[in-house]
């Protein structure tokens, strides 16, 4: 098995632990192995719309009536029973009700006022930082500019390819190279041009010593973990995929996501991690309509997801992540501007679900970040470094994965 | 590996090379070659006016209410036309089918790779592309913007080789900009920031200047004091945001009173909406009620003449053109000149001038992966495929993480092959050239054997292509894969006459898939 490493390549790092490592993997149950589902929100998701904090009279005076979650009317937000500030009534977006029903199994935790402890409003800085597992933007202009799951599947390698659903990796798993892009997974991974040419190929990037015919080769031998594991007909097509307990995967980018992450879990090929990116939550105008659009896809998606991989929930987490939220008071065109703290989510069998986690710090304005946002009051990398712990018994090595970060007392979202 | 100058030139300043632009090169010497290219006349050469009028793209939709079917091969009919005769392709109200509202961006998109693969102006079509990708707009999915493409389209050709305050004007006057990134409905109150956030951090001083983490207050950023801060932090992106208030578009919106603006999709200043009070941009005071429009032409000036926007600029530029990492000389080089030359007419022409005269871009090879389209288009130019665009090959390229004119966040498409060489790329990559090679999306049958006939083995057959591809000579290693891959034995005589096409196609195929090939 060839097991290069596009990282390596360029940057001339030594080769040395990595090989024995990933046949060891592979040598282990792979059928025992987690697997980490990160899902990035990109575009600064506005939590204060997906968990909304409905009865604050801040909330009120600065969202109008249109722009914010009812706790009355037509069309009111979904109660969750909490205890991080009970005399908030918070619920999530009536779009995100199917998240509902999963909060109140307990498998689904909630945590607001999450985010970087760096002031950006950038959504490209702020992404580099997380995708990096930085906090401080002095970091990206030094090395380090893997990824935390790069850090992470190094030192808990993977038998599987790391696998993104766009057609290119995050920067979360930046410079690892055994991965594969699966924006679609209906046809197989397999080549045009008749079977001569993945043999071909294979001949022609074998010597390689450049990034391209480095890359090339390690995309022939990846694609085989996944396509010769597909399921087909006797017609040598994919066969159709089946989802069970019923869920249903709509056609939208959140739909095709997490069907493609089901339907590579359920393959048993000892998935570790899967970077789930969902675009659009930049709702600088028409903040209502865009975000219920967004927000009912993508909730109903990641619920159809939890449904359908039933069987697999004792040793599968999925966090919801996302750069910043927005800002509390609207702009003119009815939507909001970058802002500052966020809703984070997680989710899995071993969440300690149904709770909101974290310090509510109040929306008043003595309250506000700059005066104008939501603060921070937990840091990103503390809510993935319980998750990485729990499950991933990663906590000796938090320092290597989230540089510069010391973890906090444990808020404890999940268990061993 | 080593390859010839004029070939690395053509695959930096060019969409790669093709027989005709190689023979130039050689004829006028490459800076004679790179001073014609500074100069391109005015819109498309003949020859590629009669290949763009020559496109018939498929159109094919059912009936749906109110509208009827269409099944038809359509020439490319909007590329000239103002946003107002578009503008109607925006009303929900009026019945249609999706695709028309698309229409405008798909034939941006068919001109953009038939101008890559063959317009006499090559160095204008890779600066073209260079600056719609670095005044990003998205217009896959919204109507507005895909409406307003083609104007959009034609102000970047304009400016190309202007002046970068000029270009900043056009842009943030322009309705696509104004649409994608939501000035148009910003209003006094609460001005919406997208497009002040963004003109900072992407179209000028960049994200190195944005020094947020480090001052909360605008006194304490390095310089503001005296007028001349060194970069930006929150306090000016509202500032600037304030500034453009009342820049929008004419599209029906009211303007109380009974009144409200015409539906033509063109620019408009309302006053009315317009933030009058005093303002501070980077440390310089805007007193209140300036005349029309003098606010955000004045935060214009602020930031086009900033230093971080030459470095800024001049970094991405040299990116672009030479390396994924540019030398740093090269950089200050190009830097020096875009300062010296910020209020002349022909700064960018300048500029590009002095990063494509510089030794530094006539050094080196493999600092980057081709795009998508540079791989399309430059196999087209060196294998000598005399190829149209089809919906087919635009919707193979719109899977391939290269979608024109779609890319969603403001930043433009990412310009280091860490991006490229995803699994997914590549494996698009190679239907790309396969695809094109074999005509599977009808861009146009290709005989290689009338450009290469006669007897010969596949060893030479295989060596002729890859030098002629790539300019560098085949090593034995991808000779042995590709003869083993067309099952062919060492010193084996290819077919004779046309029946040897089938086989040249395949090694002309596997030549492009080659690090040679694929790197530039």
């Amino acid at each position: 098995m060839i097991v290069s490493r596009r990282a390596l390549l360029q940057t001339g790092a030594a080769a040395i632990a990595w090989p024995g490592l990933r046949s060891l993997a592979l040598a282990a149950d792979s059928a025992a192995a987690d697997t980490l589902v990160v899902v990035f929100l990109r575009g600064g998701c506005d939590g204060l719309s997906l968990l909304a904090p409905t009865n604050d009279p801040d909330y009120v005076a600065d969202r109008g009536p249109d722009l914010r979650v009812r706790d009355d009317g037509a069309k009111p937000g979904r109660p969750v029973r909490q205890n991080c500030a009970p005399t908030v009534d918070f619920r999530l977006h009536p779009e995100a009700a199917p998240l509902g029903d999963i909060y109140d199994q307990r498998h689904l935790a909630l945590l607001h006022a999450t985010g970087l402890m760096n002031g950006t409003r950038s959504h490209f800085v702020a992404q580099d930082l997380m995708d990096r597992g930085l906090s401080d933007s002095a970091g990206l202009h030094g090395g380090g500019m893997d990824g935390w799951l790069t850090r992470l599947l190094r030192i808990h390698p993977s038998a599987a390819p790391a696998i993104a659903t766009r057609p290119s990796l995050p920067a979360s798993l930046g410079f690892h190279g055994a991965s594969l892009a699966i924006p679609d997974l209906r046809s197989g991974l397999t080549l045009p041009g008749g079977p001569t040419v993945k043999p071909t190929l294979a001949a022609l990037y074998r010597a390689a010593s450049d990034p391209f015919g480095r890359a090339a080769a390690e995309t022939l031998t990846e694609m085989d973990l996944v396509d010769l594991h597909l399921p087909r007909g006797a017609d040598g097509k994919v066969a159709d995929y089946r989802p069970e307990n019923a869920a249903v995967y709509e056609e939208t980018e959140s739909g095709r996501a997490f069907r493609t992450v089901a339907q590579l879990l359920k393959m048993e090929i000892g998935l570790t991690v899967a970077c789930v990116d969902i675009d659009g939550w930049d709702h600088h105008d028409n903040l209502a309509g865009r975000f219920s659009g967004l927000a009912g896809q993508f909730s109903r998606a990641l619920a159809a997801f939890w449904n359908d991989a039933a069987r697999y929930h004792d040793r599968l987490t999925v966090v919801v992540m996302t750069e910043f939220g927005r800002r509390l008071r609207t702009n003119k065109s009815n939507g909001a501007d970058h802002g500052h703290g966020g809703v984070m989510m997680v989710l899995g069998g071993k969440v300690n679900g149904g709770e909101i986690y974290g310090r509510w710090p109040g929306l008043a304005s003595a309250d506000l970040d700059n005066g104008v946002d939501l603060a921070v009051t937990t840091d990103y990398r503390g809510v993935l470094a319980e998750v990485l712990t729990a499950r991933f018994a990663a906590g000796h090595a938090l320092g290597q994965i989230f540089p510069g970060f010391t973890p906090g007392r444990p808020m404890g979202l999940a268990r061993a | 590996m080593s390859i010839p100058v004029d070939r690395l030139l053509l695959n930096r300043l060019a969409f790669g090379g093709n027989p005709a632009d190689l023979t130039e090169v050689g004829q006028l010497g490459a800076d004679r070659w790179i001073d014609s290219q500074l100069a391109p006349a005015p819109g498309d050469d003949p020859g590629m006016v009669e290949r763009l009028a020559a496109v018939r793209l498929h159109i094919k939709y059912d009936a749906g209410e109110g509208y009827a079917a269409a099944d038809e091969m359509r020439p490319l009919a909007l590329l000239d036309r103002d946003v107002a005769d578009l503008w109607p392709l925006t009303d929900g109200k009026h019945p249609m089918a999706g695709q028309e509202r698309q229409r405008p961006r798909q034939e941006v998109a068919a001109a953009t790779l038939l101008r890559a693969i063959h317009s006499r102006w090559q160095l204008r079509e890779v600066l073209v592309d260079f600056w719609h990708n670095h005044f990003n707009v998205n217009a896959a999915g919204d109507q507005a913007i895909a409406a307003a493409l083609p104007a959009y389209d034609r102000m970047i050709r304009i400016h190309a080789f202007g002046n970068f305050r000029e270009f900043l004007e056009a842009v943030a006057t322009s309705s696509a900009m104004l649409t994608y990134l939501n000035n148009r409905s910003s209003r006094a109150g609460n001005a919406n920031e997208n497009f002040g956030r963004e003109l900072l951090e992407l179209h000028s001083l960049g994200r190195d200047a944005y020094l947020n983490d480090l001052y909360n207050r605008w006194r304490d950023v390095p310089g503001a004091l005296k007028g001349r801060a060194a970069g930006y932090i929150d306090q000016d992106v509202y500032e600037a945001a304030r500034a453009f208030t009342g820049w929008t578009i004419e599209d029906g919106a009211g303007l109380g009173g009974g009144q409200s603006l015409p539906a033509t999709g063109r620019f408009a200043y309302v006053e009315a909406w317009h933030d009058n009070y005093q303002k501070r941009v980077l440390g310089v005071d805007f007193d209140p009620f300036q005349s029309p429009m003098a606010d955000g032409r004045k935060v214009l000036d602020l930031v086009a003449f900033h230093p971080a926007t030459a470095r800024f600029v001049c970094t991405k530029l040299c990116r672009r053109l030479v390396a994924d990492v540019p030398p740093d000389s090269l950089v200050k080089a190009a830097t020096a000149v875009w300062i010296e030359n910020q209020k002349q007419p022909d700064q960018i022409r300048r500029v590009v001038g002095a990063i494509a005269h510089a030794p530094e871009t006539r050094q080196g090879f493999g600092a980057k992966v081709k795009r998508p389209l540079e791989l399309v288009a430059s196999y087209a130019r060196g294998a000598g495929i005399d190829a149209t665009v089809t919906e087919g090959l635009l919707n193979e390229l719109d899977g391939s993480g290269q979608k024109l004119f779609g890319w969603a966040a403001p930043t433009g498409y990412p310009d280091s092959m860490d991006y490229w060489l995803s699994s997914h790329v590549l494996r698009k990559r190679w239907t790309l050239v396969l695809g094109l090679t074999e005509n599977w999306w009808g861009t146009g049958v290709f005989l290689p054997t009338q450009r290469l006939g006669g007897a010969m083995t596949a060893e030479q057959a295989v060596s002729l292509w890859h030098e002629d591809l790539t300019g560098a000579v085949a090593d034995d290693g991808t000779v042995g894969a590709i003869l083993s891959g067309l099952q062919l034995a060492a010193g084996a005589l290819l077919a004779a006459g046309r029946a040897a096409d089938p086989q040249h196609r395949r090694i002309l195929a596997y030549c492009a898939m080659t690090p040679a090939f694929n790197l530039r």
